[in-house]
Order: structure tokens, then sequence, then C-alpha cells
């Protein structure tokens, strides 16, 4: 078989955060996804997917994540979102008119303004659907050059990539495992932690920032006080959390924070052998070089 | 097209009234019926501990029909919207849910949105997304972003007039 059959497609729906500020995601997706066999479509046009506004009106974020979908199916495109806030407006949105014909009718009269239909014909996709489901820990495991030489890692999936499972979730709502697997895949160690399951806090950002960033500290300083030597996520309002605001939220809640915060797709590309500055390392801003053990 | 124009879904406070009555009834019929208040939600809730927030008297509160008192309260605001309490009812009541259309119910009879919602609203309207591209600092201090990155040019809706159309169609549309 040739090399481009084994590739698959998507569309990248990059959502607000990860492309205005969390660069260094979208540095280390593009970055390891091509090794992985996946091409990565970038389309115009895309908006926000209104998750993170949903409080203050539903009808905005049913109806741009269809927007966003149907630029997907335009294209005849199945859709990657690495944002797990993304993914999951995205996959509610899709449940709602796939199910609810009236429903998705009403939502087409306001997409026709700009020539797009909601048709329900791309699946939506999310990060742990991509790389432990569609790519496999098989294939992972044969691109790692340098492997994380047993540094322990404390998981963090965050609240909207496992929960409600009834709108398909990529993982079990109270004992998920996929991240552990990929992060055993490539030579780290995992070990579970009481607040494994703790939310970031991030989406009380916008009215109550004090109180989210005490979420976010509290769940980082057991972690720290576990002893492990590193702390991974996937989700670019998590990540801004507990990486860009970490020193905020220690002198919130009064403690020193020092836990080095990575993307999971850092993880990987760092144990592919590929270089700290192509997958961003030099943006996260907790202390990830004095990661215990050999420098990744 | 203001943000007024969307929150309040371009409609007098009568009409406004009327539809958050039948909301509210819809919500009393088809949810909160089936909560027999064992705060399975309240144990597991992310904004117990620190805000005080209860939604298993949220729930019951629906059933009441106490809508005024909680859309005027803050406590509504205080959700982290984890999803613990739908996730793990065993009545499949869904606090969360509750919680959306109250905030939701809250803005559109014009009460002021809480914090940075306006702002974050406010930039949908004009550019389509939440924020634009913000500068980030560097571990060797230098301010940077994406397009130093060489990261393809951002995504975003290409012509604002007809996007702002849809909102401003939006504006008046109910769930």
């Amino acid at each position: 078989m040739k090399a481009e059959k084994k590739e698959k497609k998507y569309a990248l729906y990059p959502g607000c955060i990860m492309p205005t500020e969390q660069y260094a995601y979208e540095l280390s997706l593009r970055e390891i996804l091509p090794k992985l066999d996946i091409k990565i479509i970038d389309l115009e046009g895309f908006s926000c997917c209104s998750e993170p506004i949903k409080s203050v009106n539903q009808m905005l974020t049913l109806a741009l994540s269809a927007r966003n979908i149907a630029i997907a199916e335009k294209e005849k495109l199945d859709i990657f979102a690495p944002c797990p806030m993304c993914h999951l407006a995205l996959s509610d949105c899709k449940k709602v008119l796939d199910s609810n014909p009236e429903m998705k009718e009403k939502v087409n009269n306001y997409l026709k303004e700009e020539g797009l239909k909601y048709t329900g014909n791309s699946d939506i996709i999310s990060i742990l659907d991509l790389l432990h489901d569609i790519i496999g820990i098989e294939k992972i495991k044969k691109q790692v050059k340098k492997p994380l030489n047993e540094i322990k890692i404390a998981t963090h999936y965050g609240c909207h990539l496992i929960r409600p499972s009834e709108l398909g979730r990529p993982d079990d709502s109270e004992n998920p495992q996929k991240i552990e697997n990929i992060l055993k895949a490539i030579g780290a160690k995992t070990e579970y932690y009481p607040e494994k399951l703790d939310c970031c806090g991030a989406l009380l950002s916008a009215n109550l920032p004090d109180s989210a960033l005490t979420k976010t500290g509290q769940k980082l300083k057991s972690v720290q006080e576990l002893g492990f030597d590193a702390f991974v996520d996937t989700c670019p309002w998590c990540h801004r959390q507990y990486d860009a605001r970490q020193e905020k939220a220690g002198s919130i809640i009064a403690a020193k924070l020092q836990v080095p915060v990575f993307y999971l797709t850092q993880l990987l590309g760092i144990s592919f052998g590929i270089s700290e500055e192509k997958l961003g390392l030099n943006l996260n801003q907790s202390p990830t070089e004095t990661i215990k053990g050999e420098k990744p | 097209m203001t943000i007024t124009d969307l929150t309040s879904m371009g409609k007098s406070q009568t009409e406004i009234r009327k539809e958050i009555n039948e909301r509210l009834k819809k919500l009393q019929n088809e949810i909160s019926d089936y909560c027999y208040q064992c705060a399975k939600c309240t144990s597991g809730c992310e904004a117990h501990k620190l805000l005080e927030l209860e939604p298993h008297k949220i729930v019951a509160l629906t059933k009441r029909g106490l809508i005024d008192e909680m859309i005027n309260s803050d406590v509504i605001w205080t959700c982290m919207s984890c999803f613990k309490c739908r996730e793990r009812c065993p009545q499949k009541v869904a606090p969360v849910e509750i919680l959306f259309a109250l905030k939701n119910m809250a803005v559109a009879s014009g009460k002021q949105i809480p914090g940075n919602y306006t702002a974050m609203l406010q930039s949908v309207l004009s550019i389509g997304l939440l924020q634009d591209i913000k500068n980030v600092t560097t571990k060797n201090n230098k301010s940077i972003n994406r397009n130093d990155l060489n990261l393809p040019e951002i995504s975003k809706p290409t012509d604002p007039t007809k996007f702002q159309t849809i909102l401003s169609k939006l504006a008046v549309e109910k769930i």
C-alpha cells in the first residue's frame, strides 16, 4: 500500500484559546500528527463553538457549533477538535440536531445566510479518540526514540473530555485510563491520586477568577505534595490555569507551586525526539526544565 | 447589533416573562419531578465546598417555582460546568442543565451579565472568536504570538457581516 493511502485526513477545528494563546498545543499537535500518519487540513471561516458562553445563551452554542460542523461537512471531512470544550459543544450539537429534525431545520435556516448547511455527515473526533483509538498505542510505541525515563506523571483529563458520558465522551467518566495508557507507551509512569477528577475551575475565570484559581491551586498543591514529577493535560483551558496561571494560583492559596505542566502532545513529541523549540516548550510558564531524571 | 439585542432576545419584558414561564414549566415537569433529594449531586459538586452551591437545592427550588429568587441570586453563577452532577444523578435530573437555563433566563430578563462574559460575547460578535490573537512571553522573556511561530493564519469568519446577520437572527430565537 502506498504511504498516502494509509494517511487519515481531518479538518482541524482549532476553537479560540488554542490558536490565540495556547500556541504550544497547536505547535506540538502539528509536529506529532504527521509522524503518526494523520494529516491536518486547515479550513477558513471557523468561529467560536460558544460553549464557554453557554451560560449566557444556549441557542448561540447550538447554532455556532452547527455552523462549525457545517464548514467541515462542506469539504467532506471529519472534524478533529483538540480542545475538549469545543469537542463537547460539537458533539452535543450533533446529538441534538441528528435526533431533532425540527431543530435542524431551524438552525439550517440561520446557516444558509453563509451558504452553509448542517447535514450530520461528519464525525467529531477528540484528542483521545485520535491518539488512543484511531492511531493506537502500538503505532505510538513505534515512534518512541527517547523514552521518558520513568518520570512519574499526574494525569488531568479535564471535565469536558469525560463528562457527560451520555453525549459520548472518549473515556470513562469515573476511571479514565487512556492518557495513562499513552504515557506508559512512551516510557512514563502514572499513579492514581485522589484529586485526579477535580475540575480546574477555568469556567469561573469569567466572573470569579480568584475562585477559579483556588481550584487550580488546590489540585496542583496535592500533586506537588504527592511527589509527582510532572502534570499532564490536553485542554487549552485547563492548561492555561495549571501552567500560565500557576504562580498566581499559588499566591491565592498561599503555596509555592512548582509543578512542571505539559500538554500530552508535548510529552509525545519529546519521546519522539522532536526538538523542544518545535514543541513550544519555551512557551510553558511552569518550570518544565526542572523535571527530575534525565532532562527530556 | 449590540449585546443587549442578543441577550434580551429583542423582545418586550412581558413576552420574555411568558417565555420564561413556559421554559420553567417544562423544566419543572420534565426534569425536577424525578429528583428525590438524595443530594449526590451536591456531595460531588466542584463549587460546593468553595462557593456553597447546592445543586439539589437548586432542583428543589425549581420544583417549588422559586425562579425569581434564583435568577436574582449570584449563586447560579458559581457553577463550574464540570457536569459531575449530571453524570452522577441516579434519576438523570442534570442540575447543571437547570443552572444553564436559569442563567440564560437571568440574562434574557435583562439582569446584568456578570464579569467577563460581556467582553467574551462582544468579541464573538465582532471577530467570531472569544479573544483575538494574544502575545505570550517565552521562557527567555520574548513577547511573541502565532505569527512569530510560523503557524498558519488563524481561522475565523471570512465575512463578518454575514456572520453578524446570523447572530442577530439568533438573538430573537429561543432554544
